[in-house]
């Protein structure tokens, strides 16, 4: 088990969800997977289809469109998986408190374990979060 | 009886290897973009922790196929890369010729095919066509180049070829132009083969989706990309004992040892994987599959047709 443990944390192949952020943090996350920032170093890699997927990295508050979308996104993810919601959007709902339109935040819907906040968060903190999300899951 | 043995410890040597060179691949690729790159054993992380997650077959799939054929391909690609990397060690032919060998690659492609259109996905669906025509365009150059070096030594026995190497003291790249026009058009045909970057149409990431691969998941994907690293492996060594086999060169000075022969081989191997399927991923961006149709309809067909008629003259 130990193995597994080990490879888990070394090897979190990331899948990126917006649920109606404004792209800023999206634009943080892409910036986070140059070469300058290089988290293929930690063995991170973007996949595009979230059954390949370990973590899911959540941006914005879930709007009412994309509720059901954000459910299955999730349920394709194949466990065991680490939801990281990026941006204060996805802590709180931020401009959005209150809004007819909005279903979220995040953690209302799914189980998220890690929040990275900033509006939007530096590349370092979204490292850091998907550090701190596979410590605290596997570690 | 022996050469069944020879086989059998072959398998988790190539297993080793092959995960081994993509773990090299990457690395290499991360230093060319100025980046530290992940460590060379990541593709080991990979496996185990694919092999540790859960199993999801999608209500759409026909999951009987969708779930055998990752098996399969795997299989078939790792006794592909054994048979030659056993025939070396046993110094003799292993269990068929160049058409088997070439046959079991061709099956792991084919098989990841069925599994994406077997998946229920549009996206698997589009992963399969352009497959398929990929398939076309590079399959017929190949097989002309294993014509041609047919030809030429009349024999289809992998190792004989190997041997005429040894034999006449030199790559058989270098030994006549017909075989350089055949050597070119097999590289020429690897990055197709392997699906990397100028040609991975089929499994465009940030276009389709991984095309076949998009609704694989958990211990299917990890069996999957065991497949393709184990025939990038076994395609590089492949054209290495086929054209460019080094330790042929130093039989003048001296023989070379089983080991160090195939420690040689080896290190070859690594050095032609880098500049063919490395050096392309890097440098290139992802072409259109019409471009791709064309360019190998072009080239390397008529690179392994000049051949083949070089060869009928005795060239």
């Amino acid at each position: 088990m130990k193995i597994a443990a080990r490879s888990r944390i070394k090897s979190p192949w990331l899948f990126h969800l917006n649920t109606g952020s404004c792209a800023g943090c999206d634009i943080e996350i892409v910036a986070t997977l140059t070469p300058r920032y290089d988290v293929e170093r930690l063995g991170c890699i973007l996949v595009g289809s979230p059954r390949h997927a370990d973590v899911l990295l959540v941006t914005g508050p879930v709007t009412r469109q994309m509720l059901p979308r954000f459910i299955r996104v999730y349920e394709q993810v194949p466990e065991p998986k680490v939801v990281v919601a990026v941006g204060v959007c996805a802590i709180s709902g931020s401009p959005f408190v209150g809004s007819q339109m909005i279903e979220g935040p995040p953690d209302k819907i799914v189980p998220v374990d890690v929040y990275v906040a900033g509006c939007p968060p530096r590349p370092e903190a979204i490292v850091n979060g998907i550090v701190t999300a596979l410590k605290k899951k596997f570690g | 009886m022996n050469t069944v043995i020879i086989l059998l410890i072959t398998f988790p040597l190539v297993f080793l290897l092959s995960l081994l060179f993509e773990g090299i691949d990457r690395k290499v690729h991360a230093r060319m973009q100025k980046r530290i790159g992940p460590p060379i054993i990541q593709p080991f992380y990979d496996f185990v922790k694919l092999f540790n997650k859960e199993r999801i077959i999608p209500m759409t799939a026909s999951s009987r196929i969708f779930t055998t054929v990752p098996i399969i391909a795997a299989a078939a690609s790792i006794l592909g890369a054994s048979i030659p990397v056993a025939s070396l060690i046993a110094g003799s032919n292993v269990g068929g010729d160049l058409i088997i060998i070439l046959y079991l690659l061709t099956i792991s492609p084919i098989m990841v095919m069925i599994g994406g259109s077997s998946s229920g996905n549009p996206y698997g669906a589009v992963g399969f066509s352009r497959k398929m025509t990929m398939l076309i365009a590079y399959e017929v150059p190949m097989l002309i180049c294993i014509l041609s070096v047919s030809v030429n030594y009349t024999s289809l026995a992998y190792y004989d070829i190997v041997l005429t190497q040894v034999k006449i003291g030199s790559l058989l790249a270098l030994a006549r132009p017909s075989m350089a026009a055949a050597a070119a058009a097999f590289v020429l045909c690897m990055p197709a083969y392997t699906e990397t970057v100028p040609f991975d149409m089929s499994e465009a990431k940030t276009e389709i989706v991984h095309g076949s691969l998009v609704e694989y998941g958990g211990p299917y994907l990890g069996l999957v990309k065991l497949a393709k690293s184990a025939s990038n492996f076994a395609l590089s060594f492949l054209a290495v004992s086929l054209f460019f086999y080094t330790p042929a060169l130093l039989e003048r000075y001296f023989s070379p040892e089983l080991g160090g022969a195939m420690l040689l081989c080896l290190v070859t191997t690594l050095i032609f994987m880098v500049f063919t399927m490395t050096v392309p991923r890097t440098i290139f961006a992802r072409l259109k599959i019409g471009q791709a149709f064309k360019f190998y309809w072009l080239v390397p067909l008529t690179l392994s047709i000049i051949s083949v008629a070089l060869s009928i003259l005795g060239l």
